[in-house]
């Protein structure tokens, strides 16, 4: 090696850190990721005592990783380069035949399931009102098919029978026979987690056969579509970027419902805020399955204009929210809980508001991972 | 710190070649020396004051050392040498072995050493090799005792190796810790070996780390044969590129730094036998123990009996200093077994056979040793290995296998191709006949790969570091 050159090799590798360093120190950080659908980390509070513990630095690696120069470009460029290498999943996230991505379903911690159906089965003990549960297969389930060939994939129908027998007092809601019968139908978003309007339909049946109502046929609805371009979170998580958005469509027009989110200021004051069936306001960025109600509550209350019909109490995800279009039809009101943010007693709460029937809904991948179902047993 | 973080590459080392150069020659020793210290304290600052204690101790005992040789009073020397090595192994014991010593003797009834529960401080494994070599050394006379604690402190802290090696032993650092010569092609060449360094730890080790992660995950009950050997092969590979990436990013960083230190890895998976593979696997620390203990021992310049106790000892401790636990040490007595056999027969054997067969020996017992090295429950360990030899409760495949044997099959050749030397024999043929090609090459190379590795790190969702057992 040359003198020369090797001064330009130096020169080469020392720029390219020099471009770097001064790119990340010269633009500002950002607060929030739109395309990966998270606030991303800022710059830690340097304190002795952060500094003593050893805080300052993990929060200091995260932080310099979320707000890297051109971050979004890095992440797609590495989704990119595992497909190129073979690889058939990024980020716990597979890539799958008809445009789809689907999240990995790993076998769960069979003490956290057993524990959560443990809490299901005593708020439905505490309860006198008629109590339903259901658990709502995932894309991994019921899109199996679509899965790479010989994909890990554990079974949710397991999770879905040990739930069956597990909480006696509730009456099952057979969500899985009836998603898996119209399976090659689009059930889900193929680059998000939630299922779609249509999918919610098929659960509305289920929900409706359990109940004994007769529920509205498919053909009496007429098919909207609000979005062309919505990008989930499972497209969000995988860095993949290479695949076509999903459409949003609705199924049942907004006739006057009004939707009221409760919740507590700092100071532990109610606070009532407004909420809708359809915000149509979330279509304008990216997370818009929050259109469906305007996304996370802790306790929503839907009341519909069948003044005289049953009130309905769901302790749920966020697959509900595009469920209630199709149960304002059916119900004087809708009480929504959220057991990650709403602490109180649901039990109580049941008896305070003449609920008339209860029921808990959860995906089968939130359910088996939620660490917060305790608060439902109170 | 590590190094394959974004932090790093992009921040401290480029603040440390700053500091480093803008300070004058003579001075260099103090910015590396403070910003060593930093490195260390950003992972577990409350261990810099074992760090400095350690530092200290040795320091005061050097010069002890030196003193009585100067005197030659060689008792009053021992003695200070034996207080080092004492000390030293005190610290490392007590950190790295209570635990371990505690939970054995709880084991089988006794209670009187409580467990401490105490976090391990990174590298003590490396740094109290380093500075017990340094006392001995002294002794020997194959070092100077260093007078200027700074320069000292440059040698225990110094931040290339001190969390993963190379074992670098005083003495041979000892004059380029005083005078270093910087040049640009030093810089160069270090700037290579480093993007090499870089790229088999975050291309290759992290990426196979994930598949060997899904086989060490498996329960015994559900593992196959195929799978089992799958795994290991993935371990196999991950352990030598980080590792070897990690020694080479060292070596690149010194280099960049003025410093030359010792290979640590030398294409092991090539070997024709155990003997051969140690001679070409973790360089450095065979070379510590045979120097510091085996031939202090008497090596095999000793009747039979005691030369087998020799070789007993030393791949016992070779064993245990990989972590504190009882399959550590059986890995350990695992080769001194293979190597005492190849010592006295079997490599007679071996070499009258045709050398594909010494290959496939070689390569079999070693990925059943790190069988014994990854798999730290013995039960699960006896079900790993149960597997592997056919008896899996699994049976020999299935689907998910092929899922990820199809996943990982370019990772996989990729990663076995760069076990071996070929390519770099072909780099230097070309380097003589076309070195226009490889100007134009080596630029687009190291961008490509300092990107890669960029592009991996940021969005890093796996990137263990594996010697916190160390």
């Amino acid at each position: 090696m040359s003198k020369k050159y090797a001064i330009f090799i130096t020169a080469l590798f020392c720029s390219f850190l020099a471009v770097f360093l001064a790119a990340n120190a010269l633009t500002p950080d950002q607060e929030f990721s739109e395309l990966e659908n998270r606030t991303l980390a800022q710059r830690p509070e340097l304190t002795l005592k952060s500094l003593a513990s050893g805080a300052f630095m993990k929060d200091f690696e995260t932080y310099t990783t979320d707000q890297f120069v051109g971050r979004d470009a890095w992440v797609g460029a590495k989704a990119r380069l595992e497909a190129l290498m073979g690889k058939q999943e990024n980020n716990g996230v597979y890539f799958c035949d008809q445009d789809t991505l689907i999240t990995r379903f790993d076998t769960p911690d069979a003490q956290q399931v057993a524990t959560n159906l443990g809490y299901v089965e005593q708020l439905a003990q505490k309860t006198d009102v008629p109590f339903y549960f259901g658990l709502i297969p995932g894309a991994a389930e019921v899109w199996a098919d679509r899965l790479p060939e010989g994909a890990p994939n554990a079974s949710q129908k397991d999770v879905i029978d040990q739930a069956a027998s597990a909480v006696p007092s509730a009456q099952q809601v057979d969500l899985y026979s009836v998603l898996m019968a119209h399976k090659d139908e689009d059930l889900y978003y193929r680059t998000d987690h939630h299922w779609t309007s249509l999918g919610a339909y098929y659960g509305y049946t289920a929900l409706m056969e359990a109940m004994g109502i007769t529920p509205v046929p498919l053909s009496d609805y007429e098919k909207t579509t609000v979005s062309t371009q919505f990008y989930g979170t499972v497209f969000s998580s995988s860095g993949v970027r290479w695949v076509q958005p999903d459409q949003i469509d609705i199924y049942v027009p907004d006739t006057g419902v009004s939707v009221v989110s409760h919740t507590y200021d700092q100071k532990g004051n109610p606070v009532e805020e407004p909420r809708a069936l359809y915000d149509y306001s979330y279509l304008d960025v990216k997370d818009k399955y929050s259109f469906f109600l305007g996304g996370n509550q802790a306790l929503g209350v839907v009341t519909t204009s069948h003044t005289d019909a049953p009130k309905l109490l769901i302790v749920r995800d966020s697959y509900t929210d595009s469920l209630i279009p199709f149960l304002t039809a059916h119900f004087s009101e809708i009480h929504l809980v959220d057991p990650r943010y709403y602490k109180g007693s649901v039990s109580q709460y049941i008896q305070d508001n003449d609920i008339d029937q209860a029921l808990v809904l959860y995906s089968v991948p939130n359910f088996v991972s939620e660490k917060q179902l305790v608060w439902i047993s109170q | 710190m590590i190094f394959s973080t974004i932090y790093f590459l992009f921040l401290y080392f480029p603040i440390v070649l700053i500091l480093y150069y803008i300070t004058p020659l003579k001075w260099r020793n103090i910015p590396l020396f403070i910003v060593s210290l930093v490195f260390y304290g950003w992972g577990e600052p409350v261990y810099l004051f074992v760090m400095l204690a350690s530092i200290t101790i040795n320091y005061l005992l050097g010069l002890v050392v030196d003193r009585y040789k100067r005197r030659d009073d060689d008792k009053g020397a021992r003695m200070a040498v034996a207080a080092s090595v004492v000390i030293n192994l005190a610290i490392l014991f007590f950190f790295k072995y209570w635990d371990f010593i505690a939970g054995s003797l709880e084991a089988v009834g006794l209670t009187f050493m409580p467990k401490l529960g105490l976090e391990l401080p990174i590298g003590i494994s490396f740094y109290t090799f380093q500075t017990m070599s340094y006392t001995v050394d002294v002794y020997r006379g194959d070092g100077h005792c260093q007078r200027n604690p700074i320069t000292f402190g440059t040698f225990v802290t110094l931040f290339p190796q001190l969390i993963a090696g190379p074992i670098i032993q005083y003495k041979d650092l000892d004059k380029q810790l005083e005078k270093r010569t910087h040049s640009a092609e030093g810089f160069a060449s270090g700037v290579q070996v480093f993007v090499i360094g870089m790229a088999k730890k975050v291309l290759l080790a992290n990426n196979l780390g994930m598949l060997w992660d899904v086989y060490k995950a498996t329960p015994v009950a559900e593992l196959t044969t195929a799978g089992a050997w799958l795994g290991i092969l993935a371990f196999s590979l991950q352990l030598y590129f980080d590792f070897s990436g990690y020694s080479d990013m060292a070596v690149g960083m010194g280099r960049m730094l003025g410093f030359s230190f010792m290979r640590n890895f030398n294409y092991p998976y090539i070997s024709k036998s155990v003997t051969e593979f140690w001679r070409r696997w973790h360089i450095s620390l065979g070379n510590w123990f045979r120097d510091y203990v085996y031939i202090p021992l008497g090596g095999n310049r000793v009747s039979k009996g005691r030369h087998l106790v020799n070789l007993l000892v030393v791949w016992a401790l070779t064993g245990i200093w990989h972590g504190a636990s009882w399959n550590f040490l059986f890995w350990g007595l695992y080769f001194a077994v293979l190597i005492i056999a190849e010592k006295f027969f079997l490599l007679r054997w071996l070499e009258k056979l045709p050398s594909f067969v010494q290959h496939l020996y070689t390569v079999f017992v070693v990925l059943v040793s790190w069988a014994i090295f990854a798999v730290e429950d013995f039960g699960q360990m006896r079900g790993y290995l149960a597997a592997m030899f056919g008896f899996a409760g699994g049976g020999a495949m299935n689907a998910s296998f092929g899922y990820y044997f199809r996943s990982y099959l370019p990772t996989l050749v990729l990663a076995i191709l760069a076990c071996v030397p070929l390519w770099n024999g072909l780099w230097q043929r070309l380097e003589e006949k076309k070195p226009v090609v490889l100007r134009v090459a080596l630029p687009v190379l190291l961008l490509g790969g300092l990107l890669l590795c960029t592009s991996y790190l940021v969005d890093a969702t796996y990137n263990p570091f594996l010697y916190f057992r160390f």
